[in-house]
C-alpha cells in the first residue's frame, strides 16, 4: 500500500509540476512546450487519480481483512524494511499481495465475485471472476490451528456467502 | 381535535377552522401589503417613490423571519404568542403608511417582513396540530382561496378607490385574524405531546432540501412571470385589480375537491402544460382585454396548481419532525427566495430594452428549462416521503417480521449474512456512519455493501431500495 500511495504522490506532484510549467510557457508564449508540459501534467493526473482509486481498493481490502499473513521475521532484506512490507491480506473484497490487489465483490452481482475457496494444510485457493475471465489463485495461509482455520472459513462464509473447503485438516 | 367541538359555544368554530380563517386574514394582510402587494404598490406610487428598494427589503424581512421562526418557536403557547404578538407588531409598524414617507416607512416595512414571516411559519403547528394528515391539502386551499379573495377584494378597492383605504383593509384583516386566533384553543404541552409524531429515525434533512429545491424551481417562474407578462397589460387596470387571482382561486378549488386518489404528479404536468400555454398565448396574442383573460387564466392557474401541490408536500412533511414549525418556515421560505431570485431574473430581462417578443421567448426558455427540472424532482421528493412513512411502519414491527421482508422480495443472488446485517440497518432508517459505528467497520465498507445489496435487488438508490422492500409492508 505504501508503494501505491508514493506512486499516488509521485504523479500528483509530476501533474502539478505539469500544470505550473505549461502556464509559465503558455504566459511567456512557448505555445509548444507549455502544450507538451499540459499534456504531461493531464497523464500525470489521469495516472493519480488511477492510483488513489487503487488506494482505496487496497485501504477497503486491508479494513476488512479475514486472513492476514505477515512476512516471516528476518525475511526482509534490511534496505527493503522501509519500503512496502510483503504483507497478504484475503478479505471480503479481494486479496492484497503487497502493492498487487485482487478485487472481487466491489461491483455488485455483474462484476468479478468470489466463486470458491479452499483451504488446506498450506495454501487457500481461491477462485474470482466475471461472466469473461475466471482466476484461480493460491495464497500461503500461514495458519497453523485447525480452530484458526475454522474460524477464517466461518468469517469467510459469513462476510461472501462462500463456504470454504477445508482438506487436509 | 377537528371534530365537532366548539370553542366558546360556537360549534361550527372547531380549532382547525379558526386557525384557518385566523390565518387567511393573516395571509391576506401579507399578500395585500408587505409582500408585493398591491397596497403597498399604490401607495409608493401615490407617493411618487421607487418601490424597488422597499420591495427588496421587505421580501428578505419576509424569508428571514421564515427561516429563522422555528428556531426558537417550538410550543403551541409560543407558536399562538408569536402569531398574535407578530399580528400586533404589523399592526403598529403599519401605522406609519397612512401618514407622509419617512424613515418609519423602510424600518416598518422590514419590521412587518420579519414578523408576518414568524407568524406564518409559526402557524404550521397549528396546521399539524389541527388538521389530520390526509386533511391538510383542503387546510391549504381554503386558507389559500380565502386569502386570494381577501386580497382581490383589497386590490380592487386600492386600485379603483383608495390606497389608504386599501391599507385600513389591509389592517382590519389583522384585527380580525387575531380575534380568531385569539379564541384558538393553545395547550402548555411541547409539540411531540400534542400529535402522534412519526418514528421515524431518518432525519428530514434531505426531503426538506429537495422539496426547497422543488419550491424554488416552482416559483422562479412566478416571480419571472409577474416581472414579464404583467407591465404588458398595465393598461387594463380594471380588469386586472380583480380577475388577476381569479383563475388561481378557481384551480384551488378544483383540485381541493379532487378526489383524494387523484395522482398528483398527473395534475402537475397539467400545471407545467399551461404555464408552457400561457408563455407562448402572450407571445401569440396581443394586449387586449381578452388576450390578457387567455394569458392571465393560464399562467394563475398553473401557480394554483404548482402552490396546492407543494403546501400539501409541506403539510404532509409535518408529521415527520418534532418541530413542524422549522420545516414549513423553511418551505416557505424557499418559495419566497423563488419569487425573489425569478423577479430578479425577470428584471434583467426587461431592464435591457429588448423588443417585448424577445423578452417572451427568453422567459419561456428560462421556464421550460426549470420546468423540465420539475418530474424527476418530484419523483425524488415522492419517494423520500413515502420511505419516511415505510421506515416508521418498519420500527413498529417485530424483529421476526423485520428479518422476514428482507427474504420475501426476491433477489439477483442471495444477500451474504453480512449485507444482511446491514440491510436491517438501512431499513432501521440509519445513516452509513450509523451503521459503520454499529457494526464496527468502515464507512467505505458500508458504502460497498451497500452498492452491492442495491445490486442484488436490481435497484439503484438507497429510497428505491427501501421503496420496494416496505412498499408491501405498509399497506401503501
Amino acid at each position: 500500500m505504501k508503494r501505491i500511495r508514493k506512486r499516488r504522490n509521485g504523479f500528483a506532484l509530476l501533474a502539478a509540476a505539469g500544470i505550473i510549467s505549461a502556464v509559465s510557457l503558455g504566459a511567456a508564449c512557448f505555445f509548444e512546450a507549455a502544450f507538451a508540459f499540459g499534456a504531461i501534467a493531464f497523464g500525470s493526473f489521469l495516472l493519480a487519480l488511477r492510483q488513489t482509486l487503487l488506494l482505496r481498493d487496497a485501504t477497503l481490502i486491508r479494513d476488512n481483512r479475514i486472513i492476514s499473513v505477515s512476512p516471516p521475521p528476518g525475511s526482509i532484506p534490511v534496505k527493503k524494511k522501509n519500503n512496502d512490507t510483503e504483507e497478504t491480506v484475503v478479505s471480503t473484497f479481494g486479496v492484497l499481495i503487497g502493492s498487487k490487489i485482487y478485487r472481487w465483490g466491489l461491483s455488485g452481482v455483474h462484476g468479478v465475485r468470489l466463486n470458491c475457496a479452499c483451504i488446506d494444510k498450506e495454501r487457500i485457493y481461491l477462485t474470482f471472476g466475471d461472466a469473461i475471465r475466471t482466476i484461480r489463485l493460491e495464497v500461503l495461509h500461514g495458519m497453523t490451528q485447525n480452530q484458526t482455520v475454522l474460524d477464517a472459513a466461518q468469517k469467510l462464509w459469513y462476510e461472501t456467502g462462500i463456504s470454504a473447503g477445508i482438506t487436509g485438516w | 381535535m377537528s371534530g365537532g367541538i366548539g370553542i366558546n359555544g360556537f360549534k361550527f368554530l372547531t380549532a382547525r377552522r379558526l386557525s384557518v380563517i385566523g390565518f387567511s386574514f393573516l395571509f391576506a394582510f401579507i399578500l395585500s401589503f408587505p409582500f408585493e402587494g398591491q397596497v403597498l404598490y399604490s401607495l409608493l406610487d401615490l407617493r411618487e417613490i421607487k418601490p424597488s428598494g422597499y420591495i427588496l427589503a421587505a421580501i428578505i424581512a419576509h424569508f428571514t423571519g421564515l427561516f429563522t421562526c422555528g428556531m426558537f418557536v417550538r410550543s403551541k403557547a409560543a407558536a399562538k404568542k408569536t402569531v398574535l404578538g407578530g399580528m400586533g407588531i404589523c399592526l403598529a409598524a403599519a401605522l406609519p403608511f397612512f401618514f407622509a414617507p419617512s424613515f418609519l416607512w423602510m424600518g416598518g416595512l422590514i419590521v412587518v417582513g420579519y414578523v408576518s414571516g414568524c407568524a406564518v411559519a409559526a402557524w404550521g403547528l397549528f396546521l399539524r396540530a389541527f388538521t389530520p394528515k390526509n386533511e391538510r391539502i383542503k387546510t391549504c386551499a381554503d386558507v389559500l382561496i380565502f386569502s386570494n379573495l381577501l386580497m382581490i377584494a383589497i386590490n380592487v378597492v386600492s386600485m379603483n378607490r383608495s390606497p389608504l383605504l386599501g391599507l385600513f383593509l389591509s389592517v382590519l384583516c389583522l384585527v380580525v385574524g387575531m380575534v380568531f386566533i385569539g379564541m384558538m384553543p393553545a395547550g402548555p404541552k411541547n409539540i411531540p405531546d400534542d400529535t402522534e409524531v412519526s418514528k421515524a429515525r431518518a432525519g428530514i434533512k434531505y426531503p426538506l432540501l429537495m422539496l426547497c429545491l422543488f419550491v424554488f424551481v416552482i416559483t422562479i417562474n412566478s416571480g419571472l412571470m409577474y416581472q414579464v407578462i404583467n407591465p404588458a397589460f398595465e393598461h387594463l387596470t380594471g380588469l386586472t385589480s380583480w380577475y388577476w387571482a381569479v383563475p388561481y382561486i378557481a384551480a384551488l378549488a378544483i383540485i381541493r375537491n379532487l378526489p383524494m386518489k387523484a395522482k398528483r404528479s398527473q395534475i402537475l404536468y397539467v400545471g407545467m402544460a399551461m404555464i408552457m400555454g400561457a408563455f407562448i398565448s402572450f407571445i401569440v396574442l396581443g394586449r387586449s382585454a381578452s388576450d390578457y383573460l387567455i394569458v392571465d387564466t393560464l399562467m394563475l392557474a398553473a401557480c394554483g396548481i404548482f402552490d396546492l401541490f407543494w403546501w400539501s408536500i409541506l403539510g404532509e412533511m409535518l408529521d415527520y419532525t418534532d418541530n413542524p414549525v422549522k420545516p414549513f418556515g423553511i418551505g416557505l421560505s424557499a418559495n419566497v427566495l423563488g419569487v425573489l431570485f425569478g423577479g430578479a431574473l425577470g428584471m434583467a430581462v426587461t431592464s435591457n430594452n429588448i423588443p417585448g417578443a424577445e423578452v417572451a421567448v427568453i422567459a419561456l426558455t428560462v421556464v421550460c428549462v426549470t420546468l423540465i427540472i420539475l418530474p424527476p424532482l418530484n419523483r425524488q421528493l415522492v419517494l423520500l416521503l413515502k420511505n419516511h412513512s415505510y421506515l416508521s411502519a418498519y420500527d413498529n414491527m417485530s424483529q421476526s417480521q423485520k428479518t422476514d421482508i428482507i427474504f420475501q422480495v426476491k433477489t439477483l443472488d442471495p444477500l451474504t449474512a453480512r449485507e444482511q446485517e446491514v440491510l436491517q440497518l438501512i431499513l432501521s432508517g440509519k445513516s452509513n456512519r450509523d451503521i459503520a459505528g454499529a457494526l464496527f467497520i468502515s464507512e467505505s465498507t458500508v458504502k460497498t455493501h451497500a452498492r452491492n445489496i442495491f445490486s442484488k435487488y436490481d435497484v439503484s438508490s438507497r429510497a428505491e431500495l427501501i421503496s420496494t422492500l416496505l412498499k408491501n409492508q405498509t399497506g401503501k
